[in-house]
């Protein structure tokens, strides 16, 4: 008969942040441990987590596990049969260790041969008997982003059982009966003190709040049911999603009461209502305030400070103007909800008054002189100090504007603003306020009388930070700022990717601690979206750039393959994430990342998403890929037709067509794609469909004439060529069309 | 309830608990690890706990007596129980309901937190403590102190005294604490205060290079004597003077005399220090000099490895 398997892991407070990756381990480990002991669950693994615990449950699983047959191979056939058919020792001797006669081995063939083999039937253990070991695993499997060590040890002879933080109680049973495991204490901990954790039918609930009885005691469980019920009683709620939705009710009703809502902020700029539900076990909100006259701080540094420092909720009127009240979500519910109120008040006003006097401190000396003290804030030990930084941004920014951009007019501007941007790593507020960088430089700058075009380049010189359309700042956000902005923004981020590439820091893998991947898309978000931001159909590509801030640096020659292939990937990441084909992406990226203009490959993507259903273009597509198999290392001289020599061999009927074809559309198709009109580039491609398949379909390319030949592939060249200038779109041919088998061979 | 009443219930509380009452080090230290009493009895196996007030001093943080909040030097209440009992936070909860915190009618959080002090070699894994909303408290199981893994693991808890006695007193400005007997906090420690803050930023009669050189001077020959120090095998005057070097490097970071890249230096060669003096403290060779304590992070100083510099 199933029965239920119930698992609780008690522990002292699991850091929030990795409460959501914990519950999908509990649930997935659990459940491939159980796979691989055999033992079926009717459905898969429930996980569940507060901070300080991790709980797992199987509604059914089997009472035994599986039988399964193993296959013990002996010695081969040919050594194990003497030429008159009897059987030598050597098979003897494998039978008799299983105890059966030769006669009734099985053979099997195997890679070597042929060979003896023995069936041995397992019969499945029970249950009980087999979860101490797929608890033991998975205690084992749990990956931490830092783990501890807390003098235990497990007895599966592995060692110390490193833990998120240590392991306080242990729940495990299945069909409602404890199934015995121990966590070890090492003997230089082991004492009074410190004891062995053993599995037992008891949990924990709230701290502090129960219903009946004393808070914080034992409580014998039996079921999953009556688990989630008692824990209820004693203040704790299991799941998540409840805890959140209550968090977010309770925020709404104090928010109302207090005449407003909460800030949109907090979702946009901030992990605090994903994190909220992660810190506590049993949420409830209280309402506090704080004097007016705080308001006069700027929004920025209030909402800072309530958000990042506090982990509060600022409340906004319907405006959006910021109301002098604020929501917390406490862990507890409190007899007296004020008590708390007032003293997080009190800590909530203690750092608006820090942030006040840093506020009136700082604007006595002006952001220019502050470039100075930049000298003391090491930007990289190979790439010297902020000081050293601020001038490389200014000078980049300078020839972006100026240059890249011919802006000439935004040029001073961006270079004003590229050598403050990082001013105000010296100002009081952001060494307190560290998320303020950037936001602050351009508010004291906005404060000192600089003009938009610098104040707001500076205020939103970290952004884009994600790589959506829509993601900010907006060209209205931007003001007069955007030229400037986009100048500084792409400025300091390419400074700073390339200048860590030259001192030999890469982001591998999973460790990125620098954020260069999030720089690097910033550049190729802020290419792509340049119209949509600033106004400018530029088409800038990625290599000039690079090889620009390089020159600081001594040039991109020692760093330039991994830095190339980092860009595009950081390109294709981008392009994927707004949903584009990854077969498009290749076919525009085709060319390499230097060469490319990011705006272009998301213009000619759109144009391909626009065309999908054409079939056409994708027969096109098809015979592109036969064109380049057959054309690998032919290059027709000056791209057209016209002129060829060889064009006067052609005769037959259908190669004639595609000539004209091609003639006739080659330099209306160039020029859309000049203008940036990528759908009627590939309208005209596709409209080459006709006379190209034609062709493929009556004329041999590969004519034993010598000249025939030559000019049969300079015009299939001449036609591949007019297509990959713009993109490779065999990229997207269906790939039962045309493989690279015979009939593809077969064709040509 | 006065400070000092909170240290004497503090002090009650944990002896009662079975620890050793000790005396603060008498020596300029940012944190109460710095004291034997803790970098030295967490390593090697023998069972310790123990209790004291420490001093504090972290240059960068003083405000000359004009910021309610943050002073040069604040008081700590440093406990260490080694090993680490299985009850440890609810010991740590009940020391809080002795000192009148009733932790039914606050909100009281154990927020991640990990400590490092790249200067000593050490870390470890931990929270802060938050009663509504305030830290308080810093709770640490070290994992490793001078470049040595700890076996069995200590446990340390950090009150912030002046914090604590704050919100327990409900006063806003530390200044307006009382210490004891109707004392406020500004007569016993207001002139120092600013004194200490004038001296951290180097606004004395000499200029700033004159500053700058005599304390990079005594910096190098207490650093040097250390060493000499520690071929004589002395290890408990050997700590302290790496302490009085630990300082200095604070001096010379909070009066701006040091440029970032020597910054590094600074606390490199402090840390390869440290770790001789665990080695030497636990028995082993001192090892040759080198980063046996890891991968240092940027910008990672004494004066900011513990975030609890302020009140």
């Amino acid at each position: 008969m199933d029965r239920e398997l119930l698992i609780e892991i008690g522990c002292e407070e699991i850091p929030a942040g990795w409460l959501p990756d914990l519950t999908l381990q509990m649930a997935q480990r659990l459940d491939a441990r159980l796979k691989d002991a055999r033992v079926d669950a009717d459905r898969p693994v429930e996980s569940y987590s507060t901070p300080r615990r991790l709980t797992a449950r199987v509604v059914r699983l089997a009472e035994r596990q599986s039988d399964f047959d193993e296959l013990v191979n002996g010695p081969p056939v040919s050594a194990a049969f003497r030429p008159d058919g009897e059987p030598t020792p050597a098979a003897i001797g494998f039978g008799k260790k299983y105890g059966v006669e030769v006669s009734s081995l099985e053979r099997v063939q195997t890679p070597k041969g042929l060979y003896l083999a023995h069936r041995v039937h397992h019969r499945g253990k029970a249950t009980v008997d087999v979860l101490p070991d797929v608890f033991g695993g998975l205690l084992r499997d749990l990956r931490f982003p830092k783990q501890m060590r807390w003098d235990a040890f497990l007895e599966d002879g592995k060692g110390p059982l490193v833990f998120a933080r240590p392991i306080r109680w242990l729940m495990l049973l299945y069909g409602g009966r404890v199934v015995p495991f121990v966590i070890r204490r090492t003997e230089l901990a082991q004492g009074p003190l410190v004891q062995d954790i053993r599995t037992g039918a008891n949990t924990y609930g709230h701290r502090f709040l129960t219903t009946s009885g004393r808070a914080g005691r034992a409580i014998k469980v039996k079921t999953f049911d009556d688990y989630q019920s008692r824990l209820l009683e004693n203040f704790v709620i299991l799941d998540r999603a409840e805890r959140e939705s209550r968090i977010r009710r309770e925020l709404e009703t104090h928010a109302r009461k207090l005449g407003g809502r909460v800030s949109g902020l907090v979702a946009a700029q901030s992990s605090l209502l994903r994190e909220v539900p992660d810190l506590v076990e049993y949420p409830s909100v209280v309402a506090g305030h704080y004097p007016v006259e705080f308001l006069s701080l700027p929004e920025e540094v209030l909402t800072t400070t309530m958000i990042h420092h506090q982990h509060y909720f600022p409340v906004v009127d319907a405006e959006g103007r910021l109301k002098p009240a604020f929501l917390a979500v406490t862990n507890t519910q409190a007899e007296k909800p004020e008590i708390i109120a007032r003293n997080s008040e009190r800590v909530l006003i203690a750092r608006l008054r820090d942030a006040r006097f840093f506020w009136d401190a700082d604007r006595k000396a002006s952001l220019a002189s502050r470039v100075g003290r930049l000298s003391t804030i090491l930007f990289h030990k190979r790439l010297g100090s902020y000081r050293e930084k601020a001038d490389r941004v200014a000078a980049l920014a300078r020839w972006v504007a100026a240059e890249a951009l011919r802006q000439s007019e935004a040029a001073v501007h961006a270079e004003t603003a590229g050598r403050l941007c990082k001013a105000d790593q010296a100002t009081d507020m952001v060494r307190e306020l560290t998320e303020l960088q950037g936001t602050m430089g351009g508010i004291y700058a906005r404060e000192e009388g600089q003009p938009e075009e610098v104040w707001k380049a500076i205020y939103f010189h970290y952004m884009p930070i994600g790589v959506e359309p829509d993601a900010p700042p907006s060209r209205q956000q931007l003001g007069a700022a955007a030229v400037t902005w986009a100048a500084v923004s792409l400025a300091d981020k390419l400074d700073s990717v390339v200048g860590m590439f030259s001192a030999g820091e890469r982001p591998t893998g999973s460790r990125d601690p620098l954020g260069l991947r999030r720089q690097a898309q910033g550049v190729v978000k802020i290419l792509a979206d340049l119209p949509a931001l600033t106004g400018l159909d530029v088409r800038l590509r990625v290599g000039p750039l690079l090889a620009r801030a390089a020159e600081p640096f001594g040039g991109l020659a020692p760093f330039r393959e991994p830095l190339l292939a980092f860009m595009a990937d950081r390109l294709t990441y981008l392009l994927e994430q707004r949903t584009f084909d990854v077969r498009s992406v290749r076919a525009v990226m085709h060319a390499g990342i230097e060469q490319l203009s990011p705006l272009e490959a998301r213009q000619k993507l759109e144009a391909l998403a626009q065309m999908s259903g054409s079939q056409a273009l994708l027969g096109v597509a098809g015979l592109l890929k036969r064109v380049k198999n057959i054309t690998k290392g032919i290059s027709v001289e000056g791209g057209t037709l016209e002129g060829q020599p060889h064009r006067s061999r052609l005769h037959e009927p259908a190669e004639l067509a595609l000539a004209v074809a091609l003639d006739a559309r080659s330099q209306t198709i160039r020029d859309a794609a000049a203008r940036g009109d990528y759908r009627e580039a590939f309208a005209g491609i596709a409209a080459l469909q006709p006379p190209a398949a034609k062709f493929f379909d009556d004329v041999l390319v590969m004519a034993d004439d010598d000249g025939l030949r030559t000019a049969r592939l300079a015009l299939v060249a001449t036609l591949r060529d007019l297509i990959m200038d713009i993109a490779d779109i065999s990229e997207i041919a269906a790939d039962d069309r045309v493989g690279e088998g015979p009939r593809a061979a077969g064709g040509v | 309830m006065t400070l000092q009443d909170l240290i004497l219930k503090l002090s009650t509380f944990w002896a009662s608990y079975g620890c050793l009452l000790q005396q603060p080090l008498d020596l300029e230290v940012g944190a109460g690890t710095s004291h034997p009493e803790t970098l030295f009895r967490v390593l090697g196996p023998k069972p310790w706990s123990v209790a004291y007030v420490q001093p504090s001093r972290r240059p960068d943080d003083g405000r000359f007596g004009q910021n309610p909040n943050r002073l040069f030097k604040h008081l700590q209440y440093q406990v260490i129980l080694k090993p680490s009992p299985d009850e440890v936070q609810q010991r740590y909860l009940e020391s809080l309901e002795a000192c009148g915190i009733n932790p039914r009618q606050h909100d009281i959080r154990f927020e991640e937190d990990n400590w490092e002090s790249p200067t000593l070699g050490a870390w470890g894994i931990g929270w802060q403590v938050m009663l509504d909303g305030q830290e308080i408290t810093q709770f640490t199981y070290f994992q490793q102190v001078g470049g040595i893994d700890l076996e069995p693991i200590s446990c340390e808890i950090t009150y912030g005294l002046e914090r604590i006695a704050m919100f327990l007193q409900r006063v806003d400005n530390v200044f307006d604490l009382e210490w004891g007997g109707g004392v406020k906090y500004a007569e016993v420690r207001l002139q120092e205060e600013i004194d200490q803050s004038k001296y951290a930023f180097g606004q004395v009669d000499l200029s700033g290079e004159e500053f700058a050189a005599l304390h990079r001077d005594l910096f190098d020959k207490y650093y040097g004597f250390t060493e000499v120090l520690l071929r004589s095998g002395l290890v408990w005057p050997a700590l302290e003077h790496c302490l009085k070097c630990s300082h200095l490097f604070n001096i010379l970071d909070s009066s701006g005399s040091i440029g970032v890249t020597e910054r590094t230096t600074y606390i490199l060669r402090v840390r390869q220090l440290a770790v001789k003096i665990a080695k030497a403290y636990v028995g082993e060779t001192p090892a040759p000099a080198g980063g046996e304590a890891g991968p240092m992070p940027p910008g990672f100083g004494e004066a900011r490895a513990k975030p609890a510099g302020s009140v």
